[in-house]
């Protein structure tokens, strides 16, 4: 594939997003009341406990920890299955298999460019903001470069855990159910609503193997310097996992995929 | 009351944003206040009298929805006078909408998963039509086209013909004073666009409704409407009966000519000003004739002209 | 014109339900998969709740059995919005595509009509898991049980649901202005989460945010106070009912400017 056609699609997709341009505005304003929110109900748990640090985790740490993961959620955000599901009830889908680039790779790099704008007006933003609010409680070193390479990964993981459940909108027409069944797994077990240090002792050592860790927490670790991060070894640990998972749902997501289209093939959309 | 429609004056405007070419555009329409003003009516002035079928016409974006969006009272006119059925139609919407029906492109107003009976009764409960009258007007339609095929069909599951058939039929339900009919044979084959002409016209000539009919289908105007109004750039250009039109361009006549080589050759002719035999005199200097044709001028290549501006 | 009252409309609905439920059998495993996914979200709110109690044994002054009646009260105050005004989430597309237009060609009320449209069944479950917690909460408390708590209750868990309707209706209206209005319904939807938690954390000018300008303390804390203190009720609970009722009358209107100032380019 020529790569100058798929950043054509990023540049579109850049267009596009910022064309709702008081969509942007109020997002962020949103999001800013969100955090507030997430601020005081930390504060008073954390007032209530007695103690300063609950499982290794400061209140320092738990907030950067949610802020974060907020912001990542935010610019990790994709709405592949609603997508899906209405070109297949309009018949649309059959125009988009017949553009001349495989379907699965036209929706990555459509949405890159949404991706690539929600990063430096939500990320960025959020993230200069919580340095300078925390007086350096963030480490800046070597550790921003891996955790943007985690974050390619994760946004790679992210997608492909879409493209998994977006195609079962063909054989049922629940684009609800599946999208909030969705939703609620990757949102709980990635780590994005309680840090998974929070979690009991049992139930985190399954969670930690699973692949929605490798979309918050893993990046989010790294940054912060935790879970081992900040030794060669642990980092590789980590990178190994996300690189593990994102074989298996790669493959995975392709084979479900091929599927698919094949059902739509024979039922003619 | 005679007429269903007065209209004095009518302008509508939109404030749209002036947007900017590429991704730098893109960013600097970020923080833009850089709007303009952009006249989809003009100063339209028209009157629609009872039991008429109009046919509403003009290209692309010449402001034919927007009017219609007036009319029906979902949008407010810049400026102007505009009376439907005697009322002010977007201070009365909910009043307005009892007298009239809407059938707005191909968008079902129907009830999506709904078998099409349903949906009148629905609707019957809706506009609060009496037992009696809805149970004649199910009967009127009966004679008039066979739907039972379709009364218990969801919609959803229907073809393109039938889910236009079922809109109309839903859209005089309630006996509306006026419907207003937006490409109604659009995509549909031949037999079905005749069939639905057949239903306009009955159930027009059967209640007296009057029907406001929007189409880029000739066909349709010829069938169905006596008067003709045009409108282009949002400016009324043509509002007069459709024989009219035709004496208007009635010297006119297209000139078809079979070549030596079998192909058809076509030309407007305006008797007036050039005369036919001359024409084809020249051309037989030119090449061998083997058939000519001479037609009268169609409503489409009037209308046409119209377009392209050949009037005044 | 003929008049339409309450009557008519409440006719008008019930009708209207009965049609929607009967076609919403032709789609069984839609109807499944999406309880399955409301079964699953009330299970991982449940989950969270566990695992902050799990790490934290009170927040704020609240015991586990105060915060499960406040969590259950929640649950069931979200219940109508689920339910009745779920079509909300629908409005953005309908508006982009022009579809919308529709809606304006009847001669009952646009919110109404377009409201009508869609009733979520799955919001029962949700009402369930809420009644189920309120009662296990209240025995476990030890809370009397008398007619006029029981009447209190319901009035107030009433009230309370008017403002998770009202938040979404301001949410779902912006799309009339903005474009991709959709990313205001997920935040307002997600700022639902904290109306489990006591209020009282609130601080300076954001309790006076949440109070009044997005009033998820009116979603939970302040309606439930009046069962769950009723010694020490704070004004704002007494008065929440009226306050709600102003509270969706604004919404409605604001929804109702939208239409109206909405130019309808769609098609």
């Amino acid at each position: 594939m020529n790569p100058k056609r798929l950043l054509a699609l990023t540049r579109a997709g850049i267009m596009e997003s910022l064309y709702f341009r008081l969509g942007i505005f109020v997002t962020l304003f949103a999001n800013l009341i969100y955090l507030v929110l997430v601020y005081y109900l930390w504060k008073a748990i954390y007032a209530s406990s007695g103690t300063d640090v609950v499982n290794g985790m400061t209140f320092t740490d738990t907030m950067i920890y949610l802020i974060l993961a907020t912001a990542i959620f935010n610019f990790l955000e994709m709405f592949v299955v609603w997508d899906m599901s209405r070109s297949i009830q309009s018949g649309k889908i059959v125009l988009d298999l017949l553009k001349p680039m495989r379907y699965r790779k036209y929706t990555f790099w459509s949405y890159t460019g949404n991706h690539v704008v929600q990063f430096f007006l939500t990320f960025v933003p959020t993230f200069i903001v919580v340095m300078i609010v925390t007086h350096g409680a963030i480490k800046f070193g070597l550790n921003i470069i891996w955790f943007l390479v985690a974050t390619v990964f994760a946004l790679i993981i992210n997608y492909n855990i879409e493209m998994l459940v977006a195609p079962i909108c063909l054989f049922t027409e629940s684009t609800w159910g599946i999208n909030i069944v969705k939703e609620t797994i990757v949102l709980l077990l990635s780590g994005a609503t309680i840090p998974l240090a929070f979690f009991p002792e049992k139930i985190r050592m399954i969670v930690q193997y699973l692949p929605f860790r490798a979309v918050y927490d893993i990046p989010l670790s790294i940054l912060l310097g935790k879970s081992g991060s900040d030794t060669w070894d642990g980092l590789l640990k980590l990178f190994g996992l996300q690189i593990v998972w994102l074989i298996v749902l790669t493959v995975a997501g392709n084979i479900f995929w091929n599927c698919a289209v094949k059902k739509i093939t024979v039922n003619g959309g | 009351m005679e007429e269903a429609v007065v209209m004095k004056n009518v302008c509508k405007d939109f404030k749209v944003l002036n947007r900017h070419e590429g991704l730098k555009g893109s960013i600097k329409d970020l923080f833009s206040r850089d709007y303009k003003t952009v006249s989809a009516v003009k100063d339209v002035t028209m009157t629609v009298n009872r039991g008429e079928i109009i046919g509403y016409l003009g290209p692309n974006g010449a402001g034919k929805s927007t009017t219609i969006k007036i009319m029906t009272g979902v949008l407010e006119p810049t400026s102007g006078e505009i009376l439907v059925n005697g009322k002010v139609p977007y201070k009365n919407r909910t009043e307005n909408c009892e007298n009239i029906g809407v059938v707005f492109g191909q968008r079902s107003q129907l009830w999506w998963s709904l078998p099409l009976i349903e949906s009148f009764k629905l609707l019957k409960d809706l506009y609060m039509v009496p037992e009696k009258e809805y149970d004649d007007m199910i009967a009127l339609y009966r004679s008039l086209v066979d739907i039972e095929p379709i009364l218990h069909k969801p919609v959803r599951q229907m073809s393109l013909g039938q889910r236009t058939l079922s809109d109309i039929l839903a859209a005089f339900l309630h006996n509306p004073a006026i419907v207003f009919l937006d490409e109604p044979t659009i995509g549909l084959d031949v037999s079905m666009k005749s069939k639905i002409r057949e239903l306009i016209l009955g159930l027009n000539k059967e209640k007296n409704t009057t029907v406001i009919l929007t189409t880029h289908d000739m066909g349709d105007v010829d069938a169905l409407c006596k008067r003709i109004v045009i409108i282009d750039k949002g400016m009324k250009i043509y509002d007069n009966d459709i024989d009219h039109l035709k004496n208007y361009f009635g010297s006119y006549r297209t000139l078809k000519l079979k070549l030596a080589d079998d192909t058809w050759e076509e030309m407007l002719i305006d008797e007036k000003t050039t005369d036919v035999m001359d024409v084809i005199m020249e051309k037989q200097k030119e090449k061998k004739i083997k058939d000519v044709k001479i037609l009268e001028i169609s409503t489409e290549e009037v209308i046409r002209k119209i377009y392209e501006g050949g009037t005044k | 014109m003929r008049k339409r009252g309450l009557k008519f409309y409440m006719s008008i609905y019930r009708k209207i339900l009965i049609q929607d439920l009967k076609s919403k059998m032709s789609y069984r495993a839609d109807f499944i998969i999406s309880t399955i996914g409301m079964i699953m979200t009330n299970l991982s709110g449940f989950v969270t709740f566990m695992i902050l109690f799990h790490n934290f044994p009170t927040i704020n002054g609240w015991d586990y059995y105060h915060m499960l009646f406040l969590y259950g009260f929640s649950l069931v105050a979200l219940t109508p919005v689920q339910c009745f005004f779920d079509n909300n989430w629908n409005l953005r597309f309908m508006v982009q595509s022009g579809d919308f237009i529709k809606y304006c060609f009847r001669p009952v009320n646009v919110f109404f009509y377009f409201m009508s449209e869609v009733f979520d069944v799955k919001g029962l479950g949700q009402l369930a898991f809420g009644i189920g917690t309120i009662v296990y909460a209240w025995i476990k408390i030890g809370i009397p049980v008398t007619p006029l708590v029981i009447l209190k209750l319901i009035v107030f868990l009433f009230t309370a649901s008017l403002f998770m309707i009202a938040l979404m209706n301001f949410a779902a209206a912006t799309c009339f202005w903005i474009k991709n209005s959709g990313y205001v319904m997920v935040i307002m939807f997600r700022f639902k989460d904290f109306a489990k938690y006591p209020s009282s954390i609130f601080e300076g000018i954001f309790k006076v945010i949440f109070t009044f300008l997005i009033p998820i303390a009116f979603i939970a804390y302040y309606p439930s106070l009046v069962i769950l203190s009723p010694d020490n009720v704070p004004v704002l609970s007494w008065i929440s009912p009226l306050f709600g009722l102003i509270f969706f009358y604004l919404s409605y209107k604001f929804w109702m400017l939208g239409v109206r100032k909405y130019d309808f380019t769609g098609s």
